[in-house]
């Protein structure tokens, strides 16, 4: 129970070697002007990264959402500029959810937040209507796929972009964020959505968040900690300074909280146990680790750290941006104070303990 | 990296624990209901026949081996009695520190007689411990310590001064670290331990009163004191080693982050179903913090338990998680004192320590107790120099 088992030992070995030979300052740089790199999603793909955690009857490589989570963990410390997240975490789920085949290439997904997308019949297919705002990598995906109302019911619906009005924006890391406009734009595939609800995707957005913010707050704690061992200033290494030493220390700490809750959450969700509280609670605490961390790494790094040269920027970019996506902490701090509050004091230690 | 070797999205507690957390609760219900002890929070009460209670059920040295009075029950098994207790507030402090620390140590380092003399009498709740570590000049560097020990015909001579010491009042014996070599150079070396009875000639305890009047801690004077051979625990000059080797489950046990835990429950009841958002993201995020806090403890408990085939009692020692512990009492430290900053700012009532109201009573004894817990056991600014030397390696 107490060691990882070997398979996902093995898969997390395999994906940091990948992303450790793939993934460097070049390629993250190039990535800033073409929203993601193609180069680096063939490789994933080859390894059918893509596809962990999705069961294989959808045409998924199998694997638990646990699993998923660890790889998920190491693209965060890389800051993998791929809709790895989106792919196997979000679309992969709603497609195999709904008895759908998971197609090839990067996905998309959405709606988590109040937008609506509206889908009718027509004949034999089904067409598709809405406005969304801030997609991830909708501009790069192979498809969209969207939870849309229709008459009946939800439906999980399979679009191509390219029948879609894509207006290009970007988070604050550059990464895609765009304006979908579908104006009865056909479905490629489309079923009904029998588990996914909009509060469970926006769950598992918030999961996924945390858990790439868990990894790249471990990058940016090596950074850092490497910088503190190398520059000297006043004569000594900066790292044999207690003012550096004690926020380093600090810094630890909320990355340690970090990979605790991300990681944690992943198996409450895998488990179905209060998914809600530990979720919450994960993406609470991851955005409130990368507040802290990525300002500690930078303090520790000085000037040098808010180049555009520097690595550090990457990852620090990343954190400012994801702990706002799928609901920031103050967010999710409300929805979680107020149903802990509904319950009552005496449910309080109960819910705690369930794990 | 940090946690390297724990999986945290399979960390769960195993049936038996979650029975036995059934049983505790049964237990402590029972207790509150029949008015056995009123909770405070700040400190653990002194309650020899709650104690006594505990032990007749078996979680006092519920992990040691039956032949010295244990239950050979799991690290998480303790460590939900141990939770259990602290969300109950209950008065735990005759058996704290020999179920904590001196069993353990002894188990780990004792001579069978030493084990067959105090674990099972421990075990059954009749005897109680206290700790003779810090000195007026060695708190926080703690292998400064001055209190002497010299051979002397069957045994040993102690002289010297403890301070802090809680309970030493109240408690049989106390473990205490002292110089039994003269000063080498290094100051790590040349210190061992010693149990030495707090009945013994030579000893005088005087109290220490805390800001708020209430006696806990003592300042304990050793005088030509007689330790007989058969009390020295491990091996003489090897102290400073034992004493350090145990602090991973130490640091990071539930007691580092749930002390003012009770007042976060009156808090969630006092602010009722549908309270304003400022409250709610305010309890959210108590309440992410807390969870987080807990799985990191409870990865701690799980990585060091020594499993079925281990020596009951001692913690594996072939993982080092010592840095994440010290990274749990950090923060969870600063978490307990959060929850007092958020209960005085939302209920904005005036602290008064003899209120009616539990809530009231809460906040009015954790105000004043939330100074304590980032000092003792090491303070937080020694933990995060330890955190960072961990992180950075030798430097020069």
């Amino acid at each position: 129970m107490n060691a990882p088992d070997d398979v996902r030992s093995m898969l997390v070995e395999s994906a940091t070697r990948l992303l450790n030979d793939q993934v460097d300052q070049k390629m993250l740089d190039a990535a800033k002007d073409d929203g993601w790199s193609a180069r680096l999603w063939h490789a994933l793909e080859e390894a059918e990264l893509p596809r962990v955690g999705i069961p294989e009857e959808a045409g998924g490589a199998g694997g638990t959402l646990s699993d998923l989570a660890a790889v998920l963990r190491v693209a965060g410390r890389f800051a993998a500029p791929v809709p790895l997240a989106e792919t196997a975490m979000l679309s992969g789920w709603m497609l195999a959810s709904a008895g759908l085949p998971v197609p090839r290439g990067p996905l998309a997904a959405g709606p988590a937040g109040d937008e609506v997308v509206r889908t009718r019949r027509d004949g034999r297919r089904w067409l598709v209507s809405g406005t969304l705002a801030r997609v991830p990598w909708a501009r790069v995906a192979a498809r969209l796929v969207l939870l849309a109302q229709a008459d009946q019911g939800a439906v999980v619906v399979s679009v191509d972009p390219a029948r879609c009005a894509i207006r290009p924006g970007r988070n604050l890391a550059t990464e895609p964020r765009d304006g979908v406009l579908l104006d009865n734009v056909v479905a490629e595939a489309a079923a009904p959505a029998t588990n996914v609800t909009r509060s469970a995707l926006r769950l598992r957005g918030a999961l996924a968040r945390a858990l790439l913010t868990a990894g790249a707050l471990e990058r940016t704690l090596e950074l850092a900690v490497r910088y503190a061992q190398e520059r000297v200033q006043f004569g000594r290494r900066i790292g044999q300074f207690q003012a550096i030493q004690q926020e380093l220390a600090r810094f630890a700490g909320e990355v340690a909280a970090a990979v605790a809750a991300a990681l944690s959450a992943a198996g409450a969700m895998e488990r179905g146990s209060d998914v809600t509280l530990a979720v919450a609670s994960a993406k609470i605490r991851t955005a409130e680790a990368a507040r802290e961390g990525a300002l500690i790494a930078h303090q520790v790094h000085g000037a040098i750290g808010v180049t555009s040269e520097y690595l550090l920027h990457h990852s620090t970019l990343r954190l400012w941006a994801w702990r706002e996506e799928y609901g920031n902490e103050a967010e999710w701090a409300t929805t979680l104070g107020g149903i802990i509050q509904k319950r009552g004091a005496d449910a309080f230690w109960p819910a705690i303990t369930t794990t | 990296m940090l946690f390297e070797n724990v999986d945290f999205s399979a960390l769960e507690l195993p049936a038996p624990a979650l029975k036995l957390r059934e049983e505790v609760r049964e237990f402590l219900k029972a207790e509150v209901a029949a008015g056995s002890f009123t909770p405070h929070l700040g400190h653990t009460e002194f309650d020899a026949e709650f104690t006594r209670k505990v032990a007749s059920r078996g979680w006092i040295g519920m992990t040691w081996p039956r032949r010295y009075g244990g239950q050979e029950r799991s690290y998480l098994e303790r460590f939900v009695v141990t939770e259990e207790m602290l969300a109950a507030a209950a008065p735990c402090a005759a058996h704290w520190f020999g179920d904590r620390q001196t069993g353990p140590s002894l188990l780990r380092y004792g001579s069978e007689q030493l084990k067959q003399k105090y674990l099972p009498a421990i075990a059954r709740g009749e005897c109680y411990f206290a700790l003779g570590m810090s000195e007026p000049n060695a708190g926080s560097d703690l292998a400064s310590v001055k209190t002497r020990a010299e051979r002397v015909a069957g045994g040993w001579r102690v002289t010297g001064q403890k301070v802090w010491t809680s309970w030493a009042h109240k408690a049989h014996a106390f473990f205490v670290l002292c110089r039994t070599a003269p000063d080498s150079g290094d100051r790590h070396e040349g210190l061992s331990q010693l149990i030495v009875e707090l009945d013994a000639p030579g000893i005088t305890v005087r109290p220490i009163r805390f800001l708020n009047g209430r006696h806990h801690f003592n300042e304990v004077f050793l005088d030509n004191v007689f330790v007989p051979e058969d009390r020295v625990v491990g091996e003489i000059g090897q102290g400073w080693k034992q004493v350090t080797s145990e602090l991973a489950l130490e640091r990071s046990g539930p007691e580092r982050y749930m002390t003012t835990f009770p007042l976060l429950v009156e808090l969630i009841r006092r602010l009722g179903k549908a309270p304003d958002a400022r409250a709610q993201e305010a309890v959210g995020r108590l309440t992410a913090r807390l969870w987080t806090l807990r799985r990191m403890s409870l990865a701690i408990a799980l990585t060091l338990d020594p499993g079925p085939d281990g020596e009951r009692g001692a913690a594996r020692a072939t993982v080092d998680l010592a840095t994440e512990a010290a990274l749990v009492k950090d923060m969870g430290t600063f978490f307990e004192r959060e929850i007092v900053d958020a209960a005085r700012l939302l209920a904005a009532v005036e602290p008064t320590p003899d209120a009616t109201d539990t809530f009231e009573r809460y906040l009015a004894e954790t105000i004043v107790s939330a100074p304590i817990a980032t000092i003792r056991g090491g303070t937080t600014q020694v933990l995060r120099t330890l955190i960072a030397r961990r992180l950075l390696g030798p430097l020069k």
